[in-house]
């Protein structure tokens, strides 16, 4: 209402200017918090002391001039900076004719226009004519990698939101020509690599390997010369540009640093280690996310996550000293008997599913159903608007079942679960129709049909929801205790963490000794000693009084479920049994082993790691060394392995450098794909070609090749500055192999943790939850989650322990009130459900003078073997009982099916 | 069970591979859309239910299923599935083959007369019939229906005049 | 006279399209999973299948297959 009445219009920042609001507004539909704010620099109230038209509309009366801004004073034990990333300034964009040309866009821009609440609902048009451009260009590195802009370091991310956008866009309309120009290609983080080839591959998305100094106007449209890596100048004309422009540390970052009291670095950012990536200069101050360095969504929720380990950590003594306990009205059992009545509410989800699937129009069928009273629509349900207007609504019309027509049970209904808990009515009492995920998302291309399907999802689902009945929520007690698996740099920091928050750790290492691969390690990448930050981590490990540390020692089996997990562990042929509430997988990765390249034929050919350990010893073997070539990319990115193994980039400029420092006067040569030195790393790589490292690109087609001769060794490859093959004498061969995956497979099936295709264990959701497994209770973190630094190691692990401390620091966790039911009237006690039961949870009890079956709640799984296996169909399963399910059936056919 | 279900279809006259059992972790996504395409298509390709060119036809598979839905229900059928499903965890011996013929030899048999028993009522309904009829009705023997229309009579359910069947009059 | 009902049949169909209605039992944590995760990566099938959610195959009855047929499926498909 405010924002209708506002006579004061203001440009909308939210919508990168591109659209218009009204002083009073919320800036889109899932901000938090869920309320309006009023704009104080364009209020004519404000700085008037007119109007007051929003105030006397608001029926809430929720809008209060009189407020003044309050000091407030905490005491607290920790403090998290998270103030995120500052944007490019204006001037760098100038140059390429940004405020000058209308149709030059930042991504930021772009990504509104794609979106599908943004201004112009998802249709990508040129800002100069409104009509939808047919070539857009994205040019990369716009203020980053740029030294003229004082931004030295790689922005990392933007690579592949590039690729992302340029895909939504094409999605949108097909018939874009796209080409984006990087320098070279940064999709280092998991799946990304596969996710720009599918880009590629689906998309036609043009990659065009160059840096585009200008951009200028000719006739309304865009033109751009640029010079490829063979000497090549070409130009073409543009309806839109793009720019990539990257991430800066907070332009507050000064202030922040003050008042903070910590230590910036050179680029404006928080200074951190790589043995302490979450923690600043000043004890107890931490910092997460794009603070600490330009860093992607996964990444910095990691981060949070860890910091919010240490700060755990660091308050562990205060803990459960100020806790609050949630309580709930209680449950309107008599509302909950009556005959149903029935609400349907069904999701537009913005346009993810009204753009298919015609919302009102199933809304309006839902009304045609028997038992439902309220049927309405919204545009996205899980907002925290929506989900008090569905309490209310619930409220009013004495509701007693609901159906949500939206996405996935699987990921939302907890949350309507939750509503339905807040207003007194039992959580079991709503059921989901998936027209999100299992519909509008996979039929886009067939509305009428989608359409269609959504109506019967929504008829089976009220079906169901007729037959359903309050549930119990039962808890079970949790065993205060973690098992790590793993012994490396990532197993020993989650172990030190949890053990620092107050609970007690087995370390399960399968070696000898601990250490993983940072026992192999040097150098560390900002050049610390490798082996004094083991020393300092492993004896930090062995000296806590809360851990356990098992060496030599394999996990065999695990049971049980979070909060109560059994595992037992092998150890010198002795079995141990463990109990344990969680688990955190840091079984690491190894080194991969290369094939071909003359590798184990020439004692020249070396891996990085075995280079480094060779430097540590002494640059001896390098005396009569002229020239040293560097291969990127063996093993990775197809070449054995489909993913990017991260790290091997900046390894490789970290030993050439380390080569030029005890040897100045060698030639160094490169060859490489993509120079992945993402971050700050980017500097190493600059001051490599500034010590005259020479790095040559090759394509996976034309692969360098290395020959072994009669005396040494040489490398030949093709050079494309050149146009033909050159052959390096080498003195030395240096392989950057990429990192494997251990072995997972067996600890997957055993756990039941899936595995990516790549053979590294599979993150719950990539970005949301990027360190828990599927399976409830178990955690992941370092290089058994993928590739990645020893600092990204670090702080996953912290975040591992963060999350892993949960259930142990709730010291209860809810069971799934899904679990069996015998009626002992019906059951005669054959025993076939104890025998098939997979998780022991049902057993044979007298009760009088025969053996009727039980379930043992705490340890049902609700998987329903027994329910279907009864002969006299005793068990019901809840929340999928036989009946609700016979319900579906029959509401699966569109008029109805009686009855057999 | 999907074998049971299997030998079950086809008993009544239903193509069984109209039952698709695949597995699909929650990491095979791609999977899945491909396992789903194809079974859609494999669908398509039989066309509707008793289209097939093994089915029965339409009516009669209708009228079938109705009695094997009741068949599912009964407690012989049940317990025998129950007890070979108990039977294959304890000896840990999962293969096919031992699937396939415990079925086939303990719970298809309950199954097929529980089916039986229903469907002879149901085509009784229709009006009365000789034994020849029935047995063409339920593509079953003669012998086959003997014991099942005797334990019927004996119930006072279906009368016999002069060789024809009918349901008792109530 | 049958010969030729069922030519007519299959000719109607081919002219049609025939659209089966699949009925599918999906295990929460498998299939329903990676159908949901087929949605999130937006790859395409065909939209004949109707989605019961259950715990896990393991709850599937005999008589659900069965009446799903009898209520008008022309397919089912369970996926654990």
């Amino acid at each position: 209402m405010c924002t209708m009445y506002c006579p004061r219009p203001v440009v909308d920042t939210y919508n990168e200017r591109l659209d218009i609001t009204r002083a009073p507004h919320i800036d889109y539909a899932q901000a938090i918090p869920s309320s309006y704010y009023i704009d104080a620099k364009a209020c004519l109230r404000v700085n008037y002391q007119t109007c007051n038209l929003c105030a006397q509309t608001c029926t809430a009366g929720a809008i209060d001039f009189t407020q003044k801004p309050k000091e407030l004073e905490l005491e607290v034990g920790a403090v998290v900076l998270a103030p995120g990333f500052g944007r490019v300034d204006e001037k760098v964009l100038e140059k390429f004719g940004y405020g000058r040309f209308p149709d030059v866009l930042t991504s930021f821009e772009f990504e509104r226009l794609t979106c599908a609440s943004g201004p112009t609902e998802g249709h990508i048009v040129r800002i100069s004519d409104q009509k939808t451009p047919k070539k857009i260009a994205f040019l990369q590195c716009i203020g980053s990698r740029d030294e003229t802009c004082g931004n030295g370091y790689c922005s990392s991310v933007c690579c592949m939101y590039a690729i992302k956008e340029a895909s939504v866009a094409k999605e949108h309309e097909p018939d874009l020509d796209i080409s984006i120009f990087f320098m070279d290609v940064r999709t280092m983080g998991k799946g990304f690599d596969d996710a720009r080839r599918r880009a590629q591959e689906k998309y036609g998305i043009n990659v065009i390997r160059a840096r585009v100094p200008r951009v200028d106007q000719v006739d309304g449209k865009l033109a751009l010369t640029w010079t490829t890596g063979d000497g090549e100048h070409h130009s073409a004309l543009f309806d839109m540009v793009v720019l990539s422009v990257g991430l800066e540390s907070p332009k507050d970052a000064d202030i922040i640093s003050k008042v903070a009291d910590i230590e910036l670095n050179q680029y404006n950012f928080c200074r951190t280690s790589v043995d302490a990536p979450l923690v600043s200069s000043r004890q107890g101050v931490l910092v997460a996310g794009a603070f600490q360095g330009p860093k992607d969504i996964p990444e910095s929720v990691t981060q949070a996550s860890g910091a919010a380990a240490i700060a755990s950590e660091l308050l562990a003594d205060a803990r459960n000293t100020q806790t609050i306990t949630v309580t709930y009205p209680d449950e309107d059992k008599a509302l909950e008997e009556e005959e149903p009545r029935i609400g349907v509410f069904v999701c537009h989800c913005g346009v993810n599913i009204a753009g298919v699937v015609d919302v009102k129009a199933v809304r309006d069928y839902a009304g045609t159903l028997p038992g439902v009273v309220l049927y309405e629509d919204t545009l996205y349900s899980c907002s925290q608007d929506a989900l008090k207007s569905i309490a209310e609504k619930i409220k009013e019309n004495r509701l007693n079942r609901v159906v949500i027509s939206a996405c996935s049970p699987r990921t939302h209904e907890p949350l309507f679960q939750e509503t339905l808990r807040s207003i007194g009515l039992n959580p079991a009492l709503v059921e989901m129709a998936n027209i999100r995920d299992q519909c509008a998302w996979v039929h886009a291309q067939e509305p009428e049909k989608a359409t269609e399907k959504a109506k019967d999802l929504v008829r089976m689902a009220v079906a169901k929801a007729r037959l359903l009945s309050p549930l119990e929520q039962p808890t079970v007690d949790v065993t205060p205790s973690a098992l790590v698996i793993g012994g490396g740099a990532a197993g020993m920091s989650a172990a030190l963490s949890i053990a620092d928050q107050g609970y007690k750790v087995t370390l399960v290492e399968k070696n000898r000794q601990l250490g993983g691969n940072l026992k192999r390690l040097t150098w560390t990448l900002d050049g610390q000693d490798a082996a004094k930050v083991l020393k300092d981590m492993v004896k930090k490990v062995k000296g806590h009084k809360n851990i356990e540390i098992l060496t030599n020692a394999e996990v065999e089996s695990v049971s049980g479920y979070v909060g109560n997990f059994t595992s037992t562990v092998s150890q010198g042929g002795k079995t141990k049994m463990i109990n344990h509430g969680v688990i955190v997988l840091a079984t690491g990765g190894r080194e991969y082993k290369p094939k071909g390249y003359a590798y184990g034929d020439s004692n020249r050919v070396l891996t990085q790691l075995e280079l480094e350990e060779k430097l540590a010893r002494g640059k001896g073997f390098l005396r009569n060394a002229k020239n040293v070539v560097m291969i990127q990319c063996v093993g990775s990115r197809g070449d054995d392995m489909t993913h990017c193994s991260r790290l091997c980039c900046t390894q490789a400029v970290k030993n050439a450098l380390k080569l030029k420092e005890v040897k100045p006067d060698i030639n160094i040569y490169v060859f490489y794909r993509d120079m992945r030195t993402y971050g700050f790393y980017e500097d190493l790589y600059r001051e490599a070609r500034k010590a005259g490292v020479k790095f040559i690109r090759y394509t996976p087609d034309r692969k360098p090749e290395v020959i072994k001769q009669s005396r040494g060794i040489k490398v030949r490859a093709f050079d494309e500055l050149i146009g033909e093959d050159i052959e390096i004498p080498a003195n030395l061969v240096v392989l950057s192999t990429g990192i494997a995956p251990g072995d997972n497979e067996e600890l997957s099936k055993i756990i039941k943790a899936p595995l990516t295709s790549d053979g590294f264990f599979l993150e719950a959701h990539a970005k949301l939850r990027p360190v828990e497994v599927a399976v409830d209770g178990v955690y992941l973190c370092g290089l058994a989650h993928g590739p990645k630094s020893l600092e990204e190691s670090v702080a996953q692990a912290k975040a591992a322990a963060a999350k892993a401390t949960i259930p142990l620091a709730k010291g209860k966790v809810a069971v799934a009130p899904i679990v069996s039911k015998v009626n002992q009237d019906i059951c005669i006690g054959c025993g076939i459900c104890e025998s098939l039961c997979p998780f022991s949870a049902i057993t044979l009890q007298k009760v009088g003078k025969r053996k009727k079956a039980q379930t043992i709640t705490a340890s049902c799984k609700g998987c329903g073997i027994c329910a279907a296996h009864c002969p006299t169909i005793a068990i019901s399963m809840g929340g999928f009982t036989d009946e609700a399910i016979m319900a579906q059936i029959h509401a699966f056919s569109p008029d109805g099916c009686e009855e057999a | 069970m999907a074998e049971t279900c299997k030998q079950f279809l086809a008993d009544c006259g239903i193509n069984p591979d109209r039952l698709s059992l695949e597995w699909a972790s929650a990491a095979e996504a791609p999977r899945f859309v491909e396992l789903i395409t194809g079974y859609v298509n494999s669908i398509k390709e039989k066309g509707e239910l008793g289209s097939a060119d093994d089915e029965a036809g339409e009516a009669t598979i209708r009228r079938r299923l109705k009695a094997a839905v009741v068949a599912a229900q009964a407690r012989k059928p049940r317990t025998a599935l129950g007890n070979l499903s108990k039977r294959l965890h304890k000896e840990g011996d999962f293969s096919k083959d031992a699937i396939s013929e415990g079925v086939s030899s303990k719970i298809l048999p309950a199954l097929r007369a529980e089916r039986i028993k229903e469907e002879l009522l149901l085509v009784l309904k229709e009006g009365e019939k000789d034994l020849d009829e029935l047995s063409s009705a339920l593509s079953a023997a003669k012998e086959e229906l003997e014991k099942p229309l005797a334990q019927l009579q004996r119930k006072g359910v279906v009368e016999e005049k002069e060789g024809r069947f009918q349901l008792a009059e109530k | 006279m049958v010969q030729e009902n069922v030519v007519e049949k299959e000719k109607e169909m081919a002219q049609k399209g025939f659209e089966p209605r699949i009925l599918g039992f999906f295990c929460h944590w498998c299939c329903y999973a990676a159908a949901d995760s087929a949605g999130v990566s937006r790859y395409q099938y065909p939209p004949n299948v109707r989605v019961i959610r259950v715990m896990c195959t393991g709850r599937i009855d005999t008589r659900f297959i069965l009446e799903a047929f009898r209520c008008g499926a022309d397919g089912v498909f369970t996926g654990g």
